[in-house]
C-alpha cells in the first residue's frame, strides 16, 4: 500500500477529483493547506496598505491506495492539476504498513 | 451453585422477557413514557430481589441501611439503554464496612445482568455536605425514591437533608447548575436548531426539561424548606406545551435507543426518515415527510429551550452580582411604552399590541437593547396574533420597522423572537418555508431559518470581535452605505431552499421579487437586493479559482461591476460561510476571501476608464433603451464615450436623467440636479468640459458648509461632463431652508461662470470655522500607475479628510495643467480616499510631471 500526498492549487481541485474517481479512487481526505516552493508570495494594497501572503493558500489531498493502482492515480493527479506554471504542486508517495478499518476491523488492502 | 447465582440467571430471564416486550409494545404504540415507566418498575423488580438475596430478606431492612434511586432512575425515567443512578445510604460510617462486601456483590450481579449501574455511597451527613466539584449529586438527590432498606433513614434524607441542603445552598446550586447549562449549549453553538440534534443533551433536549424543573424546584425549597408541590413547578402557561415536549421527546429517545441498540440520543438523518415514517411521538399529528416531523421535532425543543433559558435567567437567586448590575442596567432602558425586569421586556400598556405599530416597534426595541420578551408579553402577542393576520402591515410602512431592527447589534435574537411566535412568517410570508427547515448535505449544521439568523448575528458581532479576521470586515460593514439591504438579504438567501427544484437560487430570487413587492422597495434597492441574493454564491466560485490570477479577479471584479456591492457581497459570503457551521470559516478560506475582495476592488478602480460605445452589444444598453424607447439617441449621444463606470455605479432613473439633462445643454449650459438621497445629498452637474470644473464645484459646496463624502467626475466622447458629489449637510443648512436649495443651486452656477470667487468664498468659511483636532492622523501618500490605462495616468492619494480638501487637491492639479478625466471620490471615516485618471495635453504624465505633480500635491496637502 502507498499514500499519495499531493500538494496542489486551488483551482485544480475539483479537476483532480473528477480525474481521480474517473481511474476508479472513490475516498479521499482534503485538507486545506498554505505553502510555497518556489513559488514566491503575494503583495496586493489596499487602502494604502500592504497585504502580504507568503504562505499561499493550496489544498492537499491525502490517498491511500493498493499498489497497482499508485501510477493511475499519480498520472490523473498530474495532468488535471498541471498549469505550467510555478507553484501547480507536488506530490509524495511514501509507503504504509497497514491499514484497519474501524467498522468492522478488516485489515490490508480490504480495508482500503 | 449458591442462591444468588440461582436468582440472577431468573433474573436475567426476568429482564431479557421484560425488555422484549417493552420493544415490542413500544413498537406498536411508540409512547415513549410507558416504556421508561416499565423499564423503571422492571428494574426496580430486580433490585428488590436483589436485595433480599444480597443484602437483606427483609425488604424494609436492615435498619442502617437504605437503597436509593437517584436521577433519571430516582424520576421514573428509566430509558431502554439508560444508567441506573443508586445510591447506597448509610447511617453512619460504621454500616459501611459492615455491608461492603454484600454491596460488592449487589452491584456486580446488576453488571452481571448487563445493567449500566451509576452507583454512590454515602453516609446521611455526606449527603449533606455540597461538594462543589459534584454538584451533579446534589442535583441527583433532587429525584431521590425509595427502593429498599430502612425507610426512616430514606424519609430523614428526603424529608430534612435534602431541604436543608437546597435552602442553604440554593445560591450555589442554582448558579452552578446554570454554569453547566450554559456551558453545554454552548456546546451545541446556543441553538436548538441542529440538523442532527442531541435529543438528551442539545439544547431544548430533555436534559434542558430537567433544568427547568430543577430549577423551579430549588426556588421553590428555598422559600417553602419543604417539597413543594411538582404539579405546580413550572411556569402556568408553559405547562401544556411543555407536558407535550416531554411525551414527544421520551418516545422519540425511546425510539433511538431501541434503534441502535445502544445509549446514543443522536437525531441522525437516518434515525429522522425512520422516526417520521414511523410518525413516532406524532400520531395526532400531519407528517407526510421528514422534514414535517423535524419541524415538529424543533417546534417542542423550542418550548422547552425558552422556559429553560427563561428560569435561567428569572431566578434571582442564580445571579451572580455582575449579572445583577448588567440587569439593573437594562432596567434603566424602559421607556415610556416598554418597562424592562430583570432583562425581560413588559408591556407598560398591555391592550395596546392590536396596533402592529406598537409590535413592530416592541421588536425593533429588543434589537437594539439586547432583552427578552417576558412570559407575559409572549401571551400578548400571542393573543393579538390572529386579528394581525387578518390585515399584516405591509409596503414603506413595515419596510421602516424592518430595516430599522434589521440593523440594530441584537437583531438577530429578535427576529428568532418573532420567529418562534410565529410573527416573522406572519410579516414576511416568503420565510414560512425555511422554518424549521432541515435541508440534509455535508456542511450545514443548522436549520435554514437558525442558518439565516446566524449569518446576521455573525455580521452584527463583527464590530466587538477581537479576531484580525473580523476586524478587516468589520471595517466594510462600517463603511456600507445601506447595510439593511445586506441583512435582508442574508434573510432571503435560502428562502428558495423550501421550494422544490435543484437550484435554490432561483427559488431564492422568487421570494425576493415577492418580498420586495411587499416591502414596497423602490427600484434601486430591489436591484441590490436581487443581485446580492441571485450572486450569493459567486464570490464563493470565484475562491475555488486562484484569487491571485489577474483573469479570475477581472472576470469576477466585472460581473460584481460596482464597489459597493462588492463590499456587500464580501460581507455576505463571509457571513453565510461562518454561519454554516463554527469551524465553516477558516483562517485560510477568510485570507482567500479578502484577497479576492482586495484584487477585486483594486481591479475596479485600475480599470475605471473602459469607454461605452453604443454600437457594441450590451445588456445595460438594451435595458436602458427598453426603458425609454423613443429616447434611444438621445440616450446614444450622450454614452457614447463615457466610461463603463459610470453605468455601473448609476442606475437606470439617474443614467435616463442625466441623458435628458444633456439634451437641454443647448437651452442652457449648465444643468444641475439636487436632490436628498437617504442620509446625504445628491449634486450632478452636466455641463461642457472646462478648466477647473470639478475643483470649482468641489470649492463651492465646500463654501457652503458641505462635507463630500463621496464624488465622480466622467466625460463622453463630445466632452460632455457627468459630475455627482455626494455630500451631507454639516449645518442642516438645506435640512431647514428650503429657499437655499435654490441660491445653493445659483452659487454653484455661478462659481462655474467665473461671476463668483471660489477662492474667496471659501476662505471666509474656513476662517469662521475652527478646526476641530483630529482623532486619527493619516499621513499623506500618493501613488502614481501608469500601466492600468490605456489613455490616462491614475494617481491615488490617501490623505487626512478635512474641509476644501477636494477643492486644494483638484485646483493644483488643474493649476499643474493636468485634465481630469475621471475622478472616484470616497471618504472613509477621517481618510479621503481618492482615485483621479489624469491627462496632460491629452495624453499620460510623462515621469518629470508625476514627479512635479506629486510634489506640490504634497505641499498643499501638507500645509494647514
Amino acid at each position: 500500500m502507498t499514500k499519495v500526498e499531493a500538494i496542489i492549487q486551488v483551482s485544480t481541485l475539483d479537476a483532480v477529483k473528477d480525474a481521480l474517481h474517473e481511474v476508479g479512487v472513490e475516498g479521499m481526505t482534503v485538507y486545506e493547506a498554505r505553502g510555497h516552493g518556489r513559488q514566491k508570495g503575494h503583495t496586493e494594497f489596499y487602502r494604502g496598505r500592504e497585504y502580504t501572503v507568503d504562505l499561499i493558500p493550496k489544498v492537499k489531498l491525502e490517498i491511500v491506495l493498493a499498489d497497482d493502482m499508485v501510477e493511475k492515480a499519480v498520472q490523473a493527479i498530474v495532468k488535471s492539476a498541471r498549469t505550467g506554471k510555478i507553484g501547480d504542486g507536488k506530490i509524495f508517495l511514501s509507503r504504509i504498513d497497514d491499514a484497519i478499518r474501524i467498522r468492522n476491523e478488516e485489515r490490508g488492502g480490504s480495508a482500503l | 451453585m449458591n442462591t444468588v447465582a440461582i436468582a440472577s440467571s431468573k433474573l436475567r430471564d426476568l429482564y431479557a422477557r421484560e425488555s422484549a416486550s417493552i420493544e415490542q409494545e413500544f413498537s406498536v404504540t411508540g409512547e415513549g413514557s410507558v416504556a421508561v415507566a416499565r423499564r423503571t418498575s422492571v428494574v426496580d423488580t430486580i433490585l428488590l430481589r436483589l436485595w433480599n438475596e444480597a443484602i437483606s430478606p427483609d425488604p424494609e431492612g436492615p435498619k442502617n441501611f437504605a437503597l436509593v434511586a437517584t436521577g433519571g432512575f430516582g424520576r421514573g425515567w428509566l430509558f431502554p439503554h439508560s444508567d441506573i443512578d443508586l445510591l447506597f445510604l448509610h447511617a453512619g460510617s460504621g454500616s459501611e464496612n459492615d455491608f461492603k462486601d454484600s454491596i460488592r456483590r449487589f452491584s456486580q450481579e446488576l453488571w452481571d445482568l448487563k445493567l449500566k449501574l451509576s452507583p454512590a455511597t454515602r453516609t446521611v451527613a455526606e449527603c449533606e455536605r455540597f461538594d462543589p466539584n459534584n454538584v451533579e449529586f446534589a442535583i441527583s438527590l433532587l429525584d431521590c425514591r425509595y427502593l429498599a432498606g430502612n425507610r426512616d433513614l430514606f424519609a430523614r434524607l428526603r424529608e430534612k437533608v435534602v431541604p436543608r441542603l437546597v435552602a442553604r445552598e440554593c445560591k450555589n446550586l442554582i448558579q452552578n447548575l446554570g454554569e453547566i447549562t450554559r456551558g453545554r449549549h454552548h456546546k451545541f453553538g446556543n441553538t436548538v436548531f441542529h440538523l442532527e440534534p442531541n435529543v438528551k443533551d442539545g439544547p431544548g433536549g430533555l436534559r434542558d426539561y430537567n433544568v427547568a424543573y430543577w430549577l423551579a424546584l430549588i426556588s421553590a425549597m428555598e422559600k417553602l424548606r419543604t417539597w413543594p408541590d411538582p404539579k405546580t413547578l413550572l411556569p402556568v402557561s408553559s405547562r401544556r406545551p411543555l407536558e407535550d415536549a416531554l411525551d414527544f421527546q421520551m418516545s422519540v429517545r425511546c425510539f433511538l435507543h431501541f434503534r441502535h441498540g445502544r445509549h446514543d440520543n443522536n437525531l441522525s438523518w437516518e434515525a429522522q426518515d425512520e422516526a417520521a415514517a414511523r410518525k413516532i411521538g406524532a400520531s395526532d399529528a400531519e407528517v407526510a415527510t421528514a422534514a414535517d416531523w423535524m419541524r415538529l421535532y424543533f417546534g417542542h425543543a423550542r418550548a422547552v429551550h425558552r422556559v429553560c433559558t427563561q428560569l435561567l435567567e428569572e431566578i434571582p437567586a442564580a445571579w451572580s452580582s455582575l449579572s445583577r448590575q448588567l440587569q439593573n442596567w437594562k432596567s434603566r432602558v424602559s421607556t415610556p411604552d416598554f418597562s424592562v425586569v430583570d432583562g425581560l421586556v413588559f408591556l407598560q400598556q398591555p391592550g395596546t399590541l392590536e396596533n402592529p405599530e406598537m409590535l413592530l416597534r416592541l421588536f425593533h426595541f429588543i434589537a437594539e437593547q439586547g432583552v427578552k420578551l417576558s412570559t407575559t408579553t409572549e401571551y400578548k402577542i400571542e393573543q393579538a396574533l390572529p386579528s394581525l393576520a387578518a390585515t399584516p402591515p405591509r409596503g414603506a410602512e413595515l419596510w421602516l420597522y424592518l430595516q430599522e431592527t434589521l440593523v440594530q447589534p441584537h437583531a438577530a435574537d429578535a427576529l428568532r423572537a418573532m420567529n418562534a411566535l410565529r410573527l416573522l412568517p406572519l410579516l414576511l410570508p416568503e420565510l414560512k418555508g425555511i422554518e424549521a427547515l432541515v435541508v440534509r448535505d455535508f456542511y450545514h449544521r443548522f436549520t435554514v431559518d437558525e442558518h439565516s439568523f446566524l449569518a446576521i448575528e455573525h455580521l452584527h458581532r463583527l464590530k466587538e470581535s477581537k479576531s484580525e479576521w473580523d476586524k478587516r470586515f468589520a471595517e466594510l460593514l462600517g463603511e456600507l452605505e445601506q447595510p439593511e439591504l445586506l441583512y435582508l438579504a442574508l434573510l432571503l438567501h435560502d428562502s428558495g431552499k423550501a421550494l422544490p427544484g435543484d437550484n435554490h437560487v432561483e427559488g431564492s430570487l422568487e421570494l425576493t421579487d415577492t418580498c420586495a413587492e411587499r416591502l414596497d422597495l423602490d427600484p434601486a434597492d430591489r436591484e441590490t437586493l436581487r443581485y446580492l441574493v441571485g450572486s450569493h454564491l459567486e464570490m464563493s466560485t470565484a475562491m475555488r479559482r486562484d484569487v491571485f490570477d489577474p483573469a479570475n479577479v477581472k472576470s469576477f471584479a466585472e460581473k460584481v461591476g460596482a464597489p459597493e456591492r462588492l463590499k456587500m457581497l464580501c460581507l455576505l459570503t463571509f457571513a453565510d460561510i461562518k454561519a454554516v457551521n463554527p469551524e465553516a470559516m477558516t483562517p485560510w478560506k477568510a485570507d482567500s476571501l479578502w484577497q479576492l475582495y482586495i484584487a477585486s476592488t483594486n481591479y475596479l478602480s485600475r480599470s475605471a476608464d473602459e469607454r461605452v460605445h453604443t454600437e457594441e452589444h450590451s445588456s445595460n444598453l438594451a435595458h436602458l433603451r427598453s426603458l425609454a424607447p423613443v429616447a434611444g439617441k438621445k440616450i446614444n449621444n450622450f454614452l457614447e464615450g463615457l466610461p463603463q463606470r459610470y453605468l455601473r455605479i448609476h442606475g437606470a432613473s439617474d443614467v435616463l436623467m442625466h441623458a435628458e439633462m444633456a439634451a437641454q445643454l443647448g437651452q442652457e449650459p449648465i444643468q444641475l440636479s439636487l436632490k436628498q438621497v437617504r442620509h446625504w445629498y445628491e449634486l450632478a452637474l452636466i455641463t461642457t468640459d472646462r478648466p477647473f470644473l470639478f475643483a470649482s464645484v468641489s470649492g463651492a459646496l465646500a463654501a457652503w458648509g458641505m462635507n463630500i463624502v463621496k464624488a465622480n467626475a466622467f466625460s463622453n466622447g463630445a466632452g460632455v461632463v457627468v459630475d455627482t458629489f455626494y455630500f451631507t449637510d454639516r449645518f442642516r443648512t438645506l435640512e431647514l431652508n428650503l429657499p437655499e436649495w435654490e441660491r445653493l443651486k445659483k452659487s454653484i452656477v455661478e462659481v462655474i461662470g467665473g461671476k463668483a470667487d471660489v477662492a474667496r468664498m471659501l476662505q471666509d468659511r474656513l476662517r469662521s470655522e475652527k478646526l476641530s483636532g483630529t482623532k486619527v492622523k493619516i499621513s499623506t501618500q500618493i501613488e502614481f500607475d501608469d500601466d492600468c490605462s490605456a489613455h490616462s495616468t491614475l494617481v491615488q492619494v490617501l490623505t487626512q479628510d478635512r474641509p476644501g480638501l477636494l477643492y486644494k487637491m483638484c485646483s493644483q492639479i488643474s493649476r499643474q495643467e493636468c485634465n481630469i478625466e475621471i475622478a472616484l471620490i470616497e471618504t472613509e471615516g477621517q481618510m479621503a480616499i481618492d482615485v483621479l485618471y489624469l491627462t496632460s495635453g491629452g495624453v499620460k504624465l510623462s515621469p518629470d510631471r508625476q514627479a512635479e505633480l506629486s510634489r506640490a500635491l504634497r505641499e498643499e496637502l501638507d500645509t494647514k
